[in-house]
């Protein structure tokens, strides 16, 4: 459905993407992953015919993205990183203006919309939060119920109870056969809601992973805080993946044998228990074994 | 030409379009009630009071004889030159350079129109917004002088002056458009559209000003506002609107092939 063949972007001052070739297949959730600054945004760019590639090209069903712009507009709902609305216009003005310009007629799906996220359309766009922002963005994408969505960090803003509604929409949009690619650098966020992930760093693309196989390698980190001493001790010897922080914390890395996890805290008296947030970088090293090059 | 990017332009920009008419319309009401056809001497005794290259800075240095001698002085001179830059220039940047500055573009270019068509919709609207301000001023002017001299005031020879006025001003808002359809930022479309402007008012205002620097007058468009020669109705009224229309067309042709060409980082 989307092909990027050798697409490379270079920015003045060297950073860019460099030979990107992957294709996004019909009817699946395609998750472009990576860290801030790797290059997401300007492969969409050039999926959008925004800018001109410096070699290679992407391809919507087969018409070129750059040269075929407006009629692969007509199947595409965007949604673009950074929000940047007319601000002149109230909410449901803006929702209006898009909605012509698309030349959609039917507004029934916008206003569902507006129901499920439940945004207050009414008031000028100047005085939304930045959530609302999020919801107008992805409503204005979703509303013309395109065959393809270019999804530039859709969850951004949003607070846990909307991500969920915005999982559920994409899984629904999945369900009718929509193609969708959404760029993050959460790593769960991926998880989540994707079939297949596309990795890049520093312009390259690292990996195209099943998501499955993401899952299968992908380990937890918890803190445990013991009562005593002794505990301590004892978790260390306990044959658990561990890693002394101090008297009483130990770090414990988790793979599959969460059973055993279990079982082995429930014979000590625990003070705290914590997942430790992973950086995308360490997932990075845990999986492929190197660094990268001095982002975050 | 799309109509929802016109009309969304048109509720973007009139309070603009609205303020800057009334200001022109507040001077050509203050300009035609300032004749005086006893004291038309009176006047002159007045600008002579003044050291020289002050007044014709301003270009009030003409024979004014008559009511339509007069607003060619005082109004198109100075005031009708410079005021509606107000317009102009926050306009042409508004209408292309702002929105790919704070990334609402992403928003035009995400929709199944070209960026020919967006473009050439924006170009549409400047161009016709502009005239529609000269019309109304020209249309007030005329109103104030048939209301307050009735009979004073010499149709040709104003219509030809606007004429020659709005060509000028055509070239000024492909300066502007092209400005906005190449820079990135705000700053550099208004820095461009409001400088170049700038730069041939001070050139006119300089070349007036002193002998030395009246070579500065062709470097400035605005001295093509003759208003003697205009008067003339010598053919030069209609042969340097037509040149500067034709430029004018050139230049917005320009800045939407630019635009088209260019990469766009929304």
């Amino acid at each position: 459905m989307i092909d990027v063949q050798q697409l490379t972007h270079v920015y003045p001052g060297g950073k860019g993407i460099f030979d990107l070739d992957f294709t996004v297949r019909e009817g699946e959730v395609f998750g472009y992953l990576g860290p801030n600054g790797a290059g997401k945004t300007t492969t969409i760019r050039n999926i959008m015919g925004f800018v001109n590639a410096r070699k290679g090209r992407v391809t919507i069903r087969g018409l070129d993205c750059r040269r075929d712009t407006a009629a692969v507009q007509k199947f595409i709902g965007y949604l673009p990183g950074e929000i940047a609305f007319f601000d002149n216009m109230k909410g449901l003005e803006f929702l209006k203006f898009v909605g012509d310009m698309h030349g959609m007629a039917n507004t029934r799906l916008r206003d569902s919309l507006i129901d499920r996220f439940e945004l207050d359309a009414s008031g000028s766009i100047r005085k939304m939060s930045k959530g609302m922002k999020q919801k107008l963005g992805i409503i204005a994408a979703f509303m013309h119920d395109p065959e393809v969505y270019i999804l530039d960090e859709p969850t951004g803003g949003l607070d846990p109870f909307m991500q969920n509604v915005f999982m559920d929409l994409i899984r629904q949009e999945k369900a009718r056969g929509k193609t969708i690619m959404l760029s993050s650098h959460i790593f769960d966020e991926v998880q989540r809601s994707c079939d297949r992930a596309g990795i890049i760093r520093d312009g390259r693309l690292a990996a195209i992973e099943d998501v499955k196989s993401l899952n299968a390698m992908k380990s937890r980190e918890f803190i445990v805080t013991l009562a005593t001493k002794k505990d301590t001790q004892n978790l260390l010897a306990s044959g658990l993946e561990t890693q002394k922080l101090d008297e009483k914390k130990v770090l414990v890395r988790v793979a599959r044998n969460f059973d055993d996890f279990i079982r082995t805290l429930s014979a000590y008296n625990l003070a705290n228990l914590d997942i430790r947030q992973r950086s995308l970088e360490d997932i990075f090293m845990n999986y492929y074994g190197k660094k990268g090059n001095g982002h975050e | 030409m799309n109509k929802t990017l016109f009309f969304a332009s048109l509720k973007a920009n009139w309070k603009l379009l609205l303020g800057t008419f009334l200001v022109l319309a507040m001077y050509q009401s203050v300009i035609i009630g300032m004749y005086d056809p006893e004291s038309v001497e009176a006047m002159k005794a007045m600008i002579e009071a003044f050291p020289e290259g002050m007044m014709s800075a301003f270009g009030y240095d003409l024979p004014a004889n008559d009511l339509t001698g007069h607003m060619g002085t005082y109004l198109y001179g100075f005031l009708m030159l410079v005021f509606p830059l107000m317009y102009v220039v926050p306009a042409g940047n508004n209408l292309m350079a702002k929105h790919v500055d704070r990334g609402s573009m992403a928003y035009l270019l995400g929709t199944p129109n070209t960026r020919i068509r967006i473009a050439r919709t924006q170009a549409v609207f400047f161009v016709s917004s502009t005239l529609l301000l000269f019309f109304s001023v020209v249309l007030f002017g005329m109103l104030m002088s048939e209301s307050l001299f009735p009979g004073e005031l010499i149709y040709g020879d104003y219509l030809l002056l606007n004429l020659v006025t709005v060509a000028v001003y055509m070239v000024l808002c492909g300066i502007a458009f092209l400005a906005s359809c190449t820079f990135n930022e705000s700053r550099g479309s208004i820095m461009a559209g409001l400088g170049i402007p700038g730069a041939f008012l001070i050139f006119k205002m300089m070349s007036a000003a002193s002998d030395q620097l009246e070579g500065l007058k062709y470097a400035t468009l605005f001295s093509l506002i003759d208003v003697p020669r205009i008067f003339e109705h010598s053919g030069y009224a209609l042969l340097t609107s037509g040149i500067l229309i034709a430029v004018s067309v050139l230049l917005f042709v320009l800045a939407i092939r630019i635009f088209n060409k260019r990469g766009l980082n929304i």
